[in-house]
């Protein structure tokens, strides 16, 4: 009787709360993006996304419950087992899945549509933080190193032959929890630069970046370069840069496809092609700018209903909160996901048990890649990549597997003072 | 140490990273909603003002004495742009309206709808919808009566939206031949064919998109106004319809059979007063779902009803009599490889030709046709031209199955002997009927008609008068001795079950085997085409059940009954197919005569000759009766907007009371009028055509 009680105390309410207001708005803008006043379906008609969404709502209830009445050890002893669950049902699904929109996703089981890359997020940070939290693991060991990406790798791989371009970024998000728990932040920095020459190319012409690069390097070794091989190094890295800003060519038009190499032009130029390309976003815009400081009002929003917005209860549902809470609302918005996160990290800190931790680390990247890229893409940072924002966007499958992964760690939690008296 | 400050500084560049992130989303938005606001805020506004139609009215279906058929019925949305009103109006009377308001919707408290309504007029929004249930027209005449609402557009800012739908007050009543028309313009029956006329001319005005999915109109100069839908008026008669329809309906269930059509005909005109088609549906019920009276996939091998145009070109053609004989042998005749049977196991022997026609003998006509004909089928084909039936009618409903004859130069030696009995082409049971049609009025062929005019409200646009298609079928001495063959199959042939004492019916059965994938099938074609009164015809009819199944699976049995159902019902109602009732009963004959007329004038003239009467009523008109011999004045009707009852006035009178509802008169004859051409009740239409007949 008494473990039960401490158990209920030892449940971070505040996490709970927070996940349980932000379900509760995106319910409400998912109403408020598809409502037809004259339909006259109620929120909760089942008809509607609103009402698909309350149905869903309900059954992430009924996991939430189960997840905090399970016994803890399931997800710290069996890692390994969802992981290669997760790997089959992969497989499965690039064997069996309909080619939706190019791209084979979902596995159906009758009525039930399923998406493996959810469980795969899942059972992928739980076999890490599992991985990671064996003593011998240090990321100062090529072994660690290996293993870890490995892990990380397998599933990718998979995805992208379906393939799924945002799920994959999501997954990059990993990296950041690793470097909490001590990666060379030299690979974090690489791939920012990368990026960052990547997006240069396509704004600057090449010669120039090419001076530039090479005049800093040469200030760099003239000035600061202390040793000979930190002068090659830079020197050297002088030349793989320009390799690389020569090769974004063949990156754009050969990696990429034509409708993502134009999501990418749109971003920097939004009139390239406002009929097509740049619709999506020049639509996102219109809607959110329309907004203003207070908004046009709960159900009142002209631009996300009907056809001006598209996928309004989906990936750009965030125009419905802008367009009809103006700015205060997105401020909101944007303080209490922030505020989630921020919670998911101290949840993590506090952790003596470092399973919990890594696992923790691998929930908030996950969540804040879904909420930069969304938001970045609604309006205009980013280009256009179709994922949801967490709880928030209509959608059983994501609004289900981000509960659990949430859940997961709230139960993990509540067994902190547990779990290190092991 | 040194590694626990490091993960230290770790984590504070996580937290550092969150918050660059959410703070350049706030930054954006900001920047978005605020910097560049009014910029996206006019180019949202562009994109939400666009040109919208206004939906003309749609036009009414009326039936022959006006009643309706179809009709679009008014439905409207109460909105309202709440800045309209004046602060003190306003004030003095929102509390009622909400009060109002919510007592009529019941879904919302009156402090919700006052508070609903306020809100709206501070954030100057200029539409609201109060409540997006849709009311009909008499709620919004009380409405309108409403505090504020009262007001009207321009002072109270009331808006009604109009929302129209199709109503048929007779349900399924005649349904296919009215018809539908969808979203996409296609369709069937009067709604499409008579699209064009019904639909009017949509107009076009400038909306602004408003939230919830509703576009409020932009008032302004740009409008263009719709023009309303033209009126169809029919020639159905609805109780003839309902009679056709339902009789049709008890014995397609009793044969179980697959399908079947209905089309009653008046004789004179060629005005179609009843069209039923009723088809079995997937779920074994059965509904009016294709026109099989005139659509193409009603064409048919007609069978024996045809034999009747083979005997028309024998007669013409030839000097046989009706009591010639001939041979049909033992009820097996061989042409070529193919063999023609007679229904009669053992055949019928040496008969006459009437008889041969009554008995519907196939060998009989095979044989009389093959022998006149043989060398010079062209001429067999002129005289089946000649009777229309090659041609299409030209009817109004659009979707008309064409006639399919072989073309001669595919002809063999089988062909013409087959045709002889209905085999070898197809055509509609409306073609079969207009023919049998021409044979009841005197040769003269009818174009059918479904439509007699076009009007808006009372004015006559366009008037379909009777077209004679073909001006005499055949001469009159054949028709003659066909219309004695015809009377001979209900008196004493095939369809002698039908045989009734009140009023004689010509016609004929008609059994034919369906073809299905080149091979005559164990399923039959029955029908029965005919007119009565035989002697003086009024009405032609047809009855066609397609594949009964059973015992019972000939013309006689399965299709005729309906015929006599149909032709009961219609006898019975139908006054001036009782001519013993004429003239309306009379006092004292010898007298001047009392039957009807003006109240003043009538009681004047009893008066003077000392008839005996009683008190006079308070009408105008009135007709006289004999109650214990004296005269007693009953009122006669004088509806607005109906055809009075005027049998039994003089002509004087007559004309005063029906030229005074704006119907031209024709007459016939002397003295009072015994029929009128309009039955008395129904629909008086402007520019609309009455005849009376005096005597």
């Amino acid at each position: 009787m008494k473990k039960h009680d401490n158990f209920a105390i030892k449940i971070d309410w505040l996490l709970v709360v927070l996940y349980a207001v932000v379900v509760l708005l995106g319910w409400l803008n998912i109403y408020a993006a598809v409502y037809d006043e004259s339909s006259g379906l109620s929120i909760f008609n089942p008809e509607t996304n609103s009402g698909k969404q309350f149905i869903w709502i309900g059954i992430s209830v009924v996991f939430i419950v189960l997840i905090l009445l399970m016994d803890y050890n399931i997800f710290t002893i069996f890692p390994y087992f969802f992981y290669g669950l997760a790997i089959a049902m992969l497989v499965a699904t690039l064997i069996f899945a309909r080619e939706v929109n190019g791209a084979r996703a979902w596995l159906e089981f009758g009525p039930i549509k399923f998406q493996a890359s959810e469980l795969a997020k899942l059972a992928t940070a739980l076999t890490l933080a599992k991985y990671i939290n064996d003593y011998n693991v240090k990321f100062n060991k090529l072994k660690t190193y290996f293993i870890s990406f490995g892990l990380l790798v397998v599933p990718i791989a998979f995805i992208a032959l379906q393939p799924d371009p945002g799920t994959i970024l999501v997954f990059s998000s990993f990296l950041i929890a690793f470097y909490r728990e001590g990666m060379n932040p030299a690979l974090i920095i690489i791939g920012i630069i990368a990026v960052a020459f990547f997006l240069l190319t396509l704004l600057v012409p090449k010669m120039l970046i090419i001076i530039g690069v090479f005049l800093t390097g040469f200030l760099v070794i003239g000035l600061a370069a202390k040793t000979v091989q930190r002068a090659f190094l830079v020197f050297m890295s002088m030349f793989i840069i320009t390799g690389f800003v020569f090769s974004v060519d063949k990156i754009m038009t050969d990696v990429l496809k034509p409708h993502q190499q134009n999501r990418i032009k749109v971003l920097f130029n939004p009139n390239l092609d406002p009929q097509g390309v740049g619709w999506n976003v020049t639509q996102s815009k219109i809607a959110i700018g329309s907004g203003g400081l207070l908004g046009k009002g709960f159900l009142e929003g002209t631009q996300t209903k009907y056809d001006f917005v598209p996928e309004q209860s989906t990936d750009f549902i965030f125009c419905t909160i802008a367009e009809e809470h103006g700015w205060i609302g997105s401020f909101i918005l944007v303080v209490i996901y922030m505020a989630i996160l921020l919670r998911i990290i101290m949840i993590s800190e506090r952790q003596k048990f470092r399973f919990t931790r890594v696992y923790g680390y691998f929930v908030a990247g996950i969540l804040f890649f879904h909420f930069m890229i969304n938001m970045g893409m609604t309006i205009g940072l980013f280009p256009v990549i179709g994922i949801p924002l967490p709880f928030f966007s209509y959608g059983g499958s994501s609004l289900l597997s981000f509960t659990v992964l949430l859940f997961v760690l709230i139960k993990l939690d509540a067994h902190r003072n547990q779990i290190i008296t092991r | 140490m040194k590694i626990k400050q490091s993960m230290l500084l770790r984590v504070r560049i996580a937290f550092l990273f969150v918050f660059i992130f959410g703070a350049a989303i706030i930054y954006r938005i900001f920047d978005l909603q605020m910097l560049q606001g009014s910029k996206w805020r006019k180019v949202a506004a562009a994109t939400s003002l666009q040109y919208r139609t206004i939906k003309a009215t749609r036009g009414n279906i009326y039936s022959d004495n006006g009643s309706l058929l179809a009709t679009s019925l008014p439905f409207y949305r109460v909105c309202m742009d709440p800045t309209i009103a004046k602060e003190e109006l306003y004030k003095q009377s929102i509390d009622s309206l909400a009060l109002m308001l919510s007592r009529f919707f019941g879904d919302r408290s009156k402090e919700e709808y006052k508070r609903r309504i306020n809100d709206a007029r501070r954030s100057k929004r200029q539409y609201l919808i109060v409540n997006r249930l849709q009311i009909g027209y008499q709620d919004k005449k009380k409405m309108e009566k409403w505090p504020l609402f009262r007001e009207g557009k321009y002072k109270g800012g009331v808006i009604f939206e109009k929302v129209e739908k199709r109503f048929k007050p007779f349900s399924t009543l005649a349904n296919r031949t009215v018809g539908y028309i969808n979203e996409s313009e296609s369709g069937a029956g009067l709604e499409y064919s008579f699209n064009e006329q019904l639909r009017g001319k949509h107009g076009e005005a400038l909306f602004r998109r408003v939230a919830g999915g509703s576009w409020q109109p932009v008032f302004g100069e740009t409008e263009k106004r719709p023009v309303e839908g033209l009126d169809i008026f029919t020639t159905l008669d609805v109780n003839l319809q309902d009679v056709a329809e339902s009789s049709l309906l008890r014995h397609l269930q009793y044969h179980n059979a697959d399908r079947g059509c209905v089309v009653v005909m008046e004789v004179k005109t060629g005005h179609i007063k009843a069209m039923a088609n009723l088809s079995r549906n997937a779920a074994g019920y059965y509904a009016e779902s294709y026109n099989l009276a005139v659509g193409q996939h009603g064409l048919r091998e007609p069978g024996s009803t045809f034999k009747l145009a083979s005997m028309i070109a024998l007669f013409e053609d030839t000097n046989i009599k009706l009591t010639d004989t001939v041979d049909t042998g033992n009820g097996i005749q061989r042409f070529y490889k193919e063999v023609i049977r007679d229904h009669k196991p053992g055949g019928y022997g040496k008969i006459t030709i009437e008889e041969a026609f009554a008995k519907s003998s196939n060998i009989a006509v095979a044989k009389l046709v093959d022998a006149h004909f043989g060398l010079k089928p062209q001429r067999f084909m002129d005289y089946i031209r000649q009777m229309g039936l090659t041609e299409p009618l030209g009817f109004q409903l659009k979707g008309e199955g064409l006639p399919k004859f072989p073309p001669q130069q595919k002809w063999s030696g089988i062909t013409l002997p087959w045709m002889a009995y209905g085999y070898g082409f197809e055509i509609t049971p409306l073609q079969t009927l207009s023919f049998y049609n021409a044979v009841a009025n005197d040769g003269k062929m009818m174009r059918p008609m479904l439509v007699s005019s076009i009007r808006r409200a009372d004015k006559l646009e366009q008037e379909f008068l009777p077209q004679v298609m073909q001006e005499k079928i055949c001469s009159a001495q054949t028709l003659e001795s066909v219309r004695k063959m015809l009377e001979g199959v209900v008196e004493h042939g095939t369809a002698n079950n039908i045989r009734n004492s009140h009023y004689p019916i010509a016609g004929k059965t008609g059994t034919a085997q369906t073809l299905e994938n080149g091979r005559y099938a164990k399923k039959y074609y029955t029908s029965f085409v005919g007119y009565f009164p035989a002697d003086r015809p009024k009405y032609s009819a047809i009855v066609v059940i397609d594949n009964p199944k059973g015992y019972n699976q000939y013309g006689s049995d399965v299709a005729a009954p309906v015929f006599k159902e149909i032709a009961d019902k219609v006898y019975a109602r139908d006054l001036e197919m009782h001519p013993p009732y004429y003239p309306v009963p009379m006092v004292e004959p010898g007298f001047p005569v009392v039957q009807s007329g003006y109240m003043p004038e009538l009681f004047e003239i009893s008066k003077q000759f000392g008839l005996a009467y009683k008190t006079p009523i308070a009408e105008d008109w009135v007709k006289a009766q004999i109650d214990s011999a004296a005269i007693d004045w009953k009122p006669r009707s004088t509806e607005v907007g109906r055809i009075p009852d005027v049998r039994g006035m003089t002509l004087r009178d007559a004309l005063f009371l029906l030229e005074n509802k704006g119907v031209e008169v024709r007459f016939t004859g002397h003295g009072r009028v015994l029929r009128q051409s309009q039955e008395p009740g129904s629909r008086a239409l402007k520019g609309s055509y009455i005849t009376l007949t005096l005597g």
